[in-house]
C-alpha cells in the first residue's frame, strides 16, 4: 500500500503546476538554461593613439610639470636633467620653448627641495636661462633663496648661497634694488651667520649659541658670498661710474635721468599699486640710501663678526679679509648721518 | 618639528639662551610667509617644514618673546582674512588655533581676536570652518566671561550681532548672530535687552531661516536655559570629599591621589560658594522686549498679514504662537489678530489644535468680547456638534473653555446652555471638556448657566449678592496673599502671651498698641534672623491628620439648594449679618497692610503659613476646587505656553499607538520580567521594602515539626482546658493582641 500511495504521489507530481507567491522570484523551468556570461576588459596604461611622436615644446612642458610637482625625487632630478639638456643643446640663438616667466615661477619652490641632487640639477638648469629675463623676476627668486638661505636644514642653506651666487652673477642691478631684496636679505645673511641681534633691547650679551650659526666649513663661504652681495650694493658699479664720468655733452647735465628708462617698471618704487611697504619691504634704489640702512642697521653686527672671523685665521680669515675690502671699499665716500628720510 | 619639541619649548620660560634658534625659525617662517603672500593659491606645503608647523612653533612661544613676535598676531590674521577662502583647510585650521592660542597667552585681546573671526565666519563657504570659528568664537566668549562679565566686549559683539541683522534683512548670513545669542542666552552670560533685541531683529527679518531662529528663541530660549542650569546643578554634588579623604587613608599614597583629593576638596568649597550666592535675577527674554506692543504688531503685519510673506505654514504657525503669547503676556491690543483667525479654524485645517491653542493664548481680559464672540461661535459651529468626531469636539470643547477662562464675557447664554449639555455625551474627552466649561462658568458667570446647572454655591452666591456679573474691564482689588491668616495668627500669639501673664484674654486699645510696638521692635531687630518664628515651632509644619474629606458633586448638592431656597427668607437676616462681619474683616485686613510696615520676621511667619495652608488644602479634599483650578490656570498662563496637547486633552489618548498605551498601563507597575502572579510580585516587593508578614503568612510559613507539638497535644486537651483556651482567645482579641494596643 506504501509502495502505491507513494508511486501516485510522484505521478501526480508531474502536473502539479507551482505556487506562485507574492514578492518571490518566479521558480526556474526545469529546462532552465543558463545563458549569462562574464566579460572582463583590458585597461592600456599609458596608450598613445596619435601616430606622430609628441612634439618638442609639448614635451617639455610634461617635464615641466613633472619636475616642479611629481612626489618622487628620481623623477624630479631626471625631468631636470632632461630640461638642462633640451635647453643646451639648441641652437644658440633660438628662443627657449617656453619663456622664462613661466619656467621660473614653477621651478623657483625646487629651491627648498629635500634632495639634493634636485638642487643641484636646478642650479645647473637655472644658470641655462637668459640673464636678461632673469632680472625681472628677482623679486620672486629672492623669495625662495631667502627662504633657503634661512632654512633649518644645512645642505639646504649651502645650496641657496650658491642660487643667491647665481642671482649675483646674472641680475646684479635688480638683486639690490628690488623690494625686500637689500633689506630683508640682509638680515637672513645675519640670521644664517649667527650675527643676528634680537629687536628687543637685553641685558644679556648674547654669545652666539644657535646650533645652527656656524656651520663650519660653510662660513667662509658664507663670508665670500656676504662679500659680494654687499659689493653689489654698496660698490659703485663700474658703469654707473662711466656713466658719471661721461660729460661729453656738456651743456646737457644728467642727460640720461631725463630719458625713458631702460628698466622695466621703472616707477615701481613709488609703489601706485600694491600695499604699502614697511622700512625691511622698501626698494633702495639709491647707492646711498642702501648704505644708509647698511649702516644703521648692520654694520656694527658684520663688524663684530668679521673681526671674530678674521681672528680665526685659516680660511674663514682670508674670507674675512675680502669682506672687510668690499665694506671698506663700499662706505667709504658715505658721508653718514643725513637721515633725511625720517 | 615633533610636538614633543613644541611642548618642550613651550615649557621654556623666555630663556634667552634660545633666543637665536628662535630667531632663525622665526627668520624661516617669515620667508615661508613671503612666499605664501606672493602667491596664496600656488604655495605648496610640502616641504621639509611645512608652513603650518612653523606657525605653530612660533604661536607657542611667542609669549617668551614679544618684541620679536610684535607683529606676528597681525600677520596671520591678515593671511585668513584676505585668503580664507583658498588656503588649505589643514592650515587654515591652524592659523585660527594659533590666534586662539595667542588670546589665551594673553597677546591679543579678546575683541581684536572676535573681531576678526566674525567676518569670516559670516563670509566663508567652508562648513568645516564656520563650524570651527563658531565654537572657537563661543569658547572665548564664555572664557572671557568666566570670571566677571565683560561687559564691553559683550557690548561690542552685541553691536556687531545687531548690525549684522540690520545691515541686510534678507541676508540669510544673520543667523550666525541668532545662533551665538541664542548659545550666550542659554548660558546665562548674556541675559540683558540687548540680546533680547538682537532676537526681535532676528524676527523681523526677511529670511525664512533667522526668523525661525528668533522666534523660536523666544518660545523656547528661556526654558532651555532652566534645563541646562537644573542640569548643571544636579552634576554638581556628585562628590563625597569624606569618602574620598577615606580612601585615600587607606590606599597607597601618591602625589596623584594627594592632587585628587585637593581638587575634589577645591571643587565641592566652590559649588558651596555657588551655592550661597544670591539667585541671579533671570527676566524671561519676553519680559525683557522693549516696546512689546510695536514687536507683535510688526509681526503680525508683516509676517502673517501681509500676503507676500513666504513663510510656510508651520513657520507661520510658529510666528503666531509668538505673537498670541506676546499679546496674552503683555495684554497688548491686536485687533485685526482675531479676525485673522477666523478662516483657519475648520477641523480640515491642518494643526488646527495649534491654531486653537494660539487663539486662546492670544485671549486676555482686556481683548473686547465682540471681537472673540464670532470665534467662539465659528469654533462651536464647526467643531461642536453630535456628527463630528469625538476628537474634534473635545478639541473644540476645550478651546472654547480656555478662551472663556481668560475671557468670560466671550460666551453667550444659549451657546454655552448647548455646549454644557455635551456633558452627557458617551465620549470621555468630550465629557471632561464639557464638565470644565461648566465648572468654570459656575465660577466666572453663574447667571449665564439654567438654574440646575449653576451648583448650590454659585446659587447661593447670586442670592445673596456676593456673585456680581463681572464687567469688562474690571479689575479685582489685589491683596497680599496669606495676610489674613498672619493677622489671625498675630492675633493668638497676643492672646497667648496675655495668657501666660495671667491676664484677661481681650485688651484694651491702647494696651493693645504698646504689645504691638514692642512685638514690631524685636521683629526690626532680628533681621538677619531667617525666621525668628522657629524658635517657638521649630520649623516643624503643622498638617491636619484627620481633615475630613469633602465631596461634592453638582447632583449631590441639588437637595441642599432646595433647602436654602426654602429658608432663605429665614436666613436673610443672618446672612446680612454675616456680610458685615465679612465687611469688616476685610477692612481689617487691608489695614494691617496699610498701617504698618511688615518685618522680615512678618514675611517669613507669612510664607511659612501660606505654606501651611496650602499643605492643609492639600490633604483635606482629594478634589482640587475650581478656584484653586483657576488659579493653577491663570499662573501657567502668566509665563508658560499653551499647547495643541492641553486643547487636545483626552483625544490624545485615543491617537496614541498601541505601545505607547501599553506603557502608559504599565507605568508605576514595576517590571515584569519574571511571569509571576501580581500578589507574588507585590509580596516581593513588600518584601523587598522591608515590610513585616501578617500573622497568616506566618503561620503558613511555620516549620512544620514546630507546629507537631501543638498539634498532638491539643488532641488530648481536657474540655476545660480548651474553654480556657478559647476564652483566652476571646480576650486577647477584645484586647487587640497579647500586649494590646492600648498604649501604642
Amino acid at each position: 500500500m506504501g509502495s502505491s500511495a507513494r508511486k501516485k504521489k510522484d505521478k501526480r507530481k508531474d502536473f502539479q503546476k507551482p505556487k506562485l507567491k507574492v514578492g518571490k522570484t518566479k521558480p526556474k523551468a526545469d529546462n532552465f538554461t543558463d545563458t549569462s556570461f562574464k566579460a572582463r576588459s583590458i585597461v592600456v596604461n599609458q596608450q598613445s593613439l596619435t601616430t606622430v611622436a609628441p612634439s618638442s615644446s609639448s614635451q617639455f612642458a610634461h617635464y615641466l610639470s613633472l619636475a616642479s610637482s611629481s612626489k618622487s625625487d628620481s623623477q624630479r632630478r631626471d625631468a631636470l636633467s632632461y630640461l638642462t639638456t633640451q635647453l643646451s643643446s639648441q641652437p644658440v640663438n633660438a628662443p627657449i620653448p617656453l619663456p622664462t616667466a613661466i619656467l621660473l615661477p614653477k621651478l623657483l619652490p625646487l629651491i627648498l627641495d629635500g634632495s639634493s641632487s634636485v638642487r643641484s640639477q636646478l642650479l645647473k638648469f637655472l644658470r641655462l636661462l637668459p640673464a636678461a629675463d632673469v632680472g625681472d623676476r628677482a623679486e620672486q627668486a629672492l623669495l625662495y633663496t631667502r627662504a633657503g638661505m634661512t632654512h633649518l636644514a644645512a645642505e639646504i642653506r649651502v645650496d641657496a648661497l650658491a642660487i643667491l651666487e647665481w642671482l649675483l652673477e646674472v641680475a646684479k642691478e635688480d638683486i639690490v634694488i628690488c623690494p625686500g631684496g637689500w633689506v630683508k636679505t640682509l638680515k637672513s645673511f645675519m640670521t644664517m651667520m649667527g650675527w643676528a641681534t634680537t629687536s628687543g633691547t637685553s641685558k644679556w650679551t648674547s654669545a652666539s649659541k644657535a646650533s645652527f650659526g656656524k656651520a663650519g666649513k660653510a662660513f667662509p663661504r658664507q663670508l665670500l658670498v656676504l662679500a659680494q652681495f654687499l659689493k653689489a650694493g654698496l660698490v659703485e658699479s663700474g658703469a654707473e661710474a662711466s656713466l658719471r664720468l661721461s660729460v661729453s655733452s656738456f651743456p646737457l647735465v644728467d642727460v640720461e635721468k631725463h630719458m625713458i628708462p631702460t628698466r622695466s617698471n621703472a616707477f615701481a618704487h613709488l609703489n601706485l599699486f600694491g600695499s604699502s611697504r614697511d622700512e625691511e619691504g622698501e626698494m633702495y634704489i639709491d647707492r646711498e640710501d642702501r648704505q644708509r640702512v647698511f649702516q644703521k642697521r648692520f654694520q656694527a653686527a658684520v663688524q663684530v663678526g668679521m673681526e671674530n672671523a678674521r681672528k680665526e685665521a685659516g680660511e674663514a680669515g682670508r674670507a674675512a679679509a675680502v669682506l672687510n675690502k668690499v665694506l671698506v671699499e663700499g662706505m667709504a665716500d658715505y658721508s653718514g648721518g643725513v637721515d633725511d628720510t625720517l | 618639528m615633533g610636538k614633543k619639541r613644541v611642548g618642550a619649548l613651550e615649557k621654556v620660560d623666555a630663556d634667552l639662551s634660545y633666543t637665536e634658534d628662535f630667531l632663525n625659525q622665526y627668520g624661516q617662517y617669515q620667508s615661508q610667509r613671503d612666499i605664501f603672500l606672493a602667491s596664496p593659491t600656488t604655495a605648496t606645503s610640502s616641504g621639509i617644514i611645512s608652513f603650518r608647523d612653523l606657525i605653530d612653533f612660533v604661536a607657542h612661544v611667542a609669549d617668551c618673546f614679544p618684541e620679536d613676535t610684535a607683529d606676528f598676531a597681525e600677520d596671520l590674521k591678515t593671511i585668513l582674512t584676505l585668503h580664507h577662502a583658498q588656503l588649505e583647510s589643514e592650515l587654515r585650521e591652524k592659523i585660527v588655533g594659533s590666534l586662539v592660542l595667542l588670546r589665551r597667552k594673553d597677546i591679543i585681546d579678546s575683541s581684536n581676536l572676535l573681531n576678526s573671526l566674525f567676518p569670516i565666519l559670516v563670509a566663508t563657504p567652508s562648513k568645516t570652518l564656520r563650524t570651527l570659528l563658531f565654537q572657537k568664537i563661543l569658547s572665548d566668549l564664555r572664557t572671557s566671561n568666566s570670571k566677571t562679565i565683560n561687559h564691553r566686549l559683550n557690548r561690542t559683539i552685541q553691536t556687531a550681532l545687531f548690525n549684522l541683522l540690520t545691515s541686510d534683512r534678507a541676508s540669510p548670513k544673520g543667523i550666525w548672530a541668532v545662533k551665538i545669542t541664542r548659545e550666550l542666552w542659554k548660558r546665562q552670560l548674556w541675559t540683558d535687552t540687548k540680546a533680547v533685541e538682537i532676537m526681535k531683529e532676528a524676527s523681523l527679518a526677511d529670511n525664512e531661516k533667522v526668523i525661525g531662529g528668533g522666534v523660536r528663541f523666544f518660545l523656547g530660549g528661556d526654558k532651555e536655559r532652566e534645563e541646562l542650569d537644573d542640569e548643571s546643578s544636579d552634576d554638581e554634588g556628585g562628590i563625597d570629599v569624606g569618602k574620598l579623604k577615606h580612601q585615600a587613608g587607606i590606599n597607597k599614597k601618591s602625589n596623584k591621589k594627594k592632587k585628587h583629593v585637593e581638587e575634589a576638596v577645591k571643587k565641592v568649597k566652590k559649588n558651596e560658594k555657588k551655592k550661597n550666592q544670591p539667585h541671579p535675577l533671570n527676566f524671561s527674554a519676553l519680559h525683557l522686549l522693549h516696546d512689546p506692543q510695536g514687536f507683535a504688531e510688526t509681526l503680525f503685519s508683516k509676517h502673517l498679514q501681509n500676503g507676500k510673506s513666504k513663510l510656510n505654514l508651520e513657520q507661520k504657525l510658529l510666528v503666531l504662537s509668538l505673537v498670541s503669547r506676546l499679546v496674552g503676556l503683555h495684554k497688548l491690543t491686536v485687533i485685526s489678530l482675531y479676525s485673522y483667525f477666523i478662516k483657519y479654524l475648520t477641523p480640515r485645517q491642518p494643526s488646527v489644535t495649534s491654531f486653537l491653542a494660539c487663539l486662546a493664548q492670544a485671549t486676555h481680559n482686556l481683548v473686547p468680547p465682540d471681537a472673540l464672540e464670532p470665534l467662539v461661535q465659528k469654533i462651536a459651529n464647526e467643531f461642536v456638534s453630535e456628527a463630528s468626531a469625538s476628537e474634534v469636539a473635545s478639541a473644540g470643547l476645550n478651546a472654547i473653555r480656555e478662551i472663556c477662562v481668560r475671557q468670560p464675557l466671550a460666551m453667550n447664554d444659549t451657546l454655552l446652555q448647548d455646549l454644557v449639555m455635551y456633558r452627557k455625551s458617551k465620549d470621555k474627552g468630550v465629557m471632561m471638556a464639557a464638565k470644565g466649561l461648566l465648572s468654570l462658568y459656575r465660577e466666572v458667570g453663574a447667571d449665564l448657566l439654567k438654574k440646575r446647572d449653576r451648583g448650590k454655591t454659585a446659587t447661593m452666591g447670586i442670592k445673596s449678592g456676593s456673585i456680581k456679573e463681572r464687567r469688562f474691564g474690571e479689575e479685582e482689588v489685589g491683596g497680599i496673599e496669606g495676610l489674613e491668616l498672619l493677622e489671625q495668627w498675630k492675633a493668638d500669639e497676643r492672646k497667648r502671651k496675655r495668657v501666660e501673664r495671667g491676664l484677661p484674654e481681650e485688651a484694651g486699645s491702647d494696651e493693645d498698641e504698646e504689645e504691638d510696638e514692642a512685638e514690631e521692635q524685636a521683629g526690626w531687630n532680628n533681621w538677619d534672623a531667617e525666621s525668628d518664628a522657629s524658635n517657638d515651632s521649630g520649623g516643624w509644619i503643622n498638617v491636619e491628620s484627620d481633615a475630613e474629606i469633602e465631596i461634592s458633586d453638582s447632583e449631590d448638592e441639588k437637595p441642599a439648594t432646595k433647602k436654602a431656597k426654602l429658608d432663605t427668607a429665614a436666613k436673610s437676616e443672618t446672612d446680612g449679618e454675616k456680610e458685615k462681619a465679612d465687611e469688616v474683616l476685610e477692612q481689617k485686613i487691608s489695614k494691617l497692610a496699610t498701617t504698618k510696615i511688615l518685618t522680615p520676621a512678618d514675611l517669613a511667619k507669612l510664607q511659612e503659613l501660606r505654606l501651611e495652608a496650602s499643605l492643609n488644602k492639600a490633604m483635606g479634599g482629594n478634589k482640587k476646587s475650581q478656584s484653586q483650578y483657576l488659579k493653577e490656570l491663570a499662573d501657567r498662563h502668566a509665563d508658560d505656553p499653551l499647547t495643541a496637547d492641553q486643547i487636545e486633552g483626552f483625544a490624545k489618548l485615543r491617537k496614541s499607538t498601541k505601545e505607547e498605551m501599553i506603557a502608559l498601563a504599565r507605568e508605576g507597575k514595576g517590571d515584569r520580567n519574571e511571569h509571576k502572579s501580581t500578589q507574588a510580585i507585590r509580596k516581593s516587593k513588600k518584601e523587598a521594602e522591608g515590610k513585616s508578614t501578617t500573622n497568616k503568612e506566618k503561620s503558613r510559613k511555620k516549620n512544620f515539626l514546630m507546629t507537631l507539638g501543638k498539634a498532638k497535644y491539643k488532641q488530648k486537651r481536657s474540655l476545660t482546658q480548651t474553654k480556657r483556651v478559647l476564652k483566652g482567645h476571646i480576650e486577647r482579641s477584645k484586647r487587640g493582641g497579647k500586649r494590646g494596643n492600648i498604649g501604642m
